[in-house]
């Protein structure tokens, strides 16, 4: 297929580089290595960009900047860091104000190492950008063309990295929503995760005195329930729920960005609920910004009941839904 | 030729042609720089890769405004190229001009805005010289209607010299090259970041190209009409012309947008007013005195006049 790879754009950024990375990359728009032989177009504008090219380590400055930028990029994009600072943070990764490489930012797909890296370095690394585009483009393009296939199936603990890279991607959206990078679901790591797969949320609360310890005794059911909506054998939305009492408490609905507005997020919510069959009441809590969330809970007939501030950013606002009774069939 | 049949072509080859001579201008562009430059088939793969891309729009509505822009743009080339009215050509072009400046505005991002409002400046700057065009025309073939002026027999050219270098003028500005770049600013130049077509991405920018590539075929066609009696020497005109267009782009530095409006605004009033002003003082007289009193008038540097002068004796 023509296109992807035959015209690359780029968008070029100095995060507090020293710009001996920057002074290499115009190097490489210059006659000696004419980058744009390739296709190659120094765009200077997210909109038209395809690839982001990161110079230098992240700072405090920069990085709403790049968070800002990344989120202009017209899909499908690739981030290429540049130069050893972009990567790891390099020789400065100890300073006060340095947080490390982009990748503490934003998803980096290619790294080209180096200080400054060589213009033939570059050249190597947009290439190999040019391919990840690609593949980026055909998956892209594939996971929409198979919407209508979408299989809703319960995950285990196996599926815990995939679920946490979706997690990261998709919550980035809820990030660049309140300003705020330090929410919860983007800061849990795969052990935290995969330890999610184990715990026994009911028996938790019971632990904690919240409510009577013969109450409701341990057993199969009480687990974190993880559903997964796949596409060709890749997890494109997520959902968890656990019971404790009457009560179903969903929380962490995701759809990948591609796919959004199709119906898949309230598909999730329906599946987890038949998930919890003995549950009479359920509850859900999500950001008070985050009014697609309030539509699509309130379109399933939730309501709202109640609000409670979480950080300075973000109030949690609860839904709660009694269920109907449905004859039984 | 049926008008008809030259309409399909047109649709047809006006963007394979303007996205080759697109192309091409990279590419020529690209060896002036001493560079190897880019494929002459890139900005197809250019445009492939864009109806690809997601479309991230300010307002939807934006992308609405462009498709209108394209439209209007092959309706413009497509009144030209059937042999229609040459006023309603300029009416038609300048629409469809004042929906992409409509885009533009409607994106509301600050560089979108200097883009549309330096794209109005333009317009402004261009007007003039593109209806003296007609005008002079007019003067000379009795006619507005493009079918009659590409049958007159004689070459338009050297009666209409002064005209002629103001419609190259007009040309630059309207093929938004350095010095006139100033709505959207091409490669490497990013001030502006990307002017008028800032907040476009994907389909729109896509349709942006598309209609330029129409454009530069209308424009070129214009340009063949000066020199509509000997055809061969007409399309190897245009392509020169749109050679020179490369190289001043390259030679230039941009200029600002009061000095493009005065430049243009004096080349109206000097080349352009200038020689209708001389037509219509010589068409008092018979028609042969006045085409003998023409080629003193022609500027030293017009190629094709000493080869064109025998026709230049017919009757007008």
């Amino acid at each position: 297929m023509i296109g992807f790879k035959e015209s690359p754009w780029i968008l070029h950024y100095d995060a507090s580089s020293c710009n001996g990375c920057d002074i290499e990359t115009l190097a490489c728009l210059t006659p000696l290595y004419d980058l744009e032989r390739l296709g190659v177009i120094n765009t200077g504008n997210p909109k038209h960009a395809d690839i982001f090219l990161v110079t230098g380590a992240v700072n405090p400055q920069s990085k709403e900047v790049i968070k800002n930028l990344y989120h202009q990029l017209p899909e499908p994009k690739v981030v290429v860091a540049l130069g050893i600072c972009a990567c790891t943070g390099g020789i400065y990764r100890d300073c006060y104000n340095v947080s490390g490489g982009v990748d503490r930012v934003i998803p980096v797909d290619v790294y080209v190492p180096g200080c400054a890296a060589r213009p033939e370095a570059i050249i190597d690394g947009v290439v190999k950008a040019l391919g990840v585009l690609e593949h980026k483009y055909r998956e892209m393009a594939a996971l929409a063309e198979s919407i209508d296939r979408v299989v809703y199936l319960q995950a285990d603990r196996g599926d815990a990295p995939e679920i946490l890279t979706l997690q990261k991607v998709a919550y980035q959206s809820e990030a660049e929503l309140y300003g705020d990078d330090s929410l919860p679901a983007l800061q849990q790591t795969l052990e935290e995760l995969e330890k999610d797969f184990e715990r026994r949320p009911a028996q938790e609360a019971s632990e904690l005195g919240a409510r009577a310890a013969g109450d409701h005794p341990p057993n199969e059911s009480d687990r974190i329930v993880f559903i997964k909506a796949v596409v060709n054998g890749k997890i494109i939305g997520s959902i968890r729920g656990y019971a404790i009492g009457d009560t179903a408490y969903l929380s962490r609905m995701m759809v990948h960005p591609y796919f959004r507005g199709r119906g898949i997020g309230r598909r999730l919510l329906q599946e987890v609920e038949q998930a919890f069959p003995q549950s009479r009441r359920f509850e859900a809590k999500t950001g008070h910004q985050s009014k697609r969330n309030h539509f699509q809970l309130g379109k399933l007939g939730y309501s709202r009941y109640k609000t409670e501030p979480f950080t300075p950013t973000v109030t949690w606002v609860y839904f709660q839904k009694e269920r109907t009774l449905q004859p039984q069939r | 030729m049926n008008p008809w049949l030259r309409l399909i072509i047109y649709l047809v080859a006006a963007p394979i042609i303007g996205g080759l001579l697109a192309g091409w201008d990279r590419r020529i562009s690209a060896r002036m720089q001493s560079r190897q430059g880019p494929p002459i088939l890139q900005p197809f793969y250019d445009v492939l890769k864009l109806c690809r891309k997601e479309a991230i729009v300010v307002r939807r509505s934006q992308n609405f405004y462009v498709f209108f822009f394209l439209l209007l743009m092959i309706f413009t080339g497509a009144l030209f190229f059937a042999g229609s009215d040459l006023l309603l050509v300029i009416f038609a072009l300048t629409l469809a001009t004042i929906f992409l400046v409509l885009g533009g505005y409607k994106a509301s991002s600050p560089y979108s805005f200097i883009g549309a409002e330096r794209e109005l400046i333009q317009i402004m700057a261009y007007e003039p010289m593109v209806l003296l065009t007609a005008v002079g025309m007019y003067m000379v073939t009795d006619s507005f209607y493009v079918h009659d002026i590409a049958r007159h027999p004689a070459l338009l050219v050297l009666t209409l010299p002064g005209i002629f270098l103001g419609f190259l003028y007009a040309l630059e500005i309207k093929f938004r090259k350095s010095p006139f770049d100033l709505s959207s600013s091409h490669h490497a130049h990013q001030e502006l970041v990307r002017g008028i077509t800032t907040e476009f991405s994907g389909r729109g920018l896509a349709m942006i190209e598309i209609a330029h590539w129409y454009e530069s075929v209308l424009l070129l066609g214009w340009v063949f009409l000066f020199f509509a009696a000997w055809p061969v020497l007409g399309i190897a005109m245009s392509l020169l012309v749109f050679g020179l267009v490369i190289l001043v782009d390259n030679v230039f530095a941009r200029l600002k947008w009061q000095a493009a409006l005065r430049s243009a605004w004096t080349v109206t009033a000097v080349l352009g007013f200038g020689n209708i002003l001389a037509l219509s003082l010589l068409r008092g007289h018979p028609a042969p005195p006045a085409a003998a009193a023409v080629p003193p008038a022609n500027p030293p540097d017009q190629i094709s006049a000493p080869a064109a002068a025998p026709s230049s004796n017919l009757p007008t």
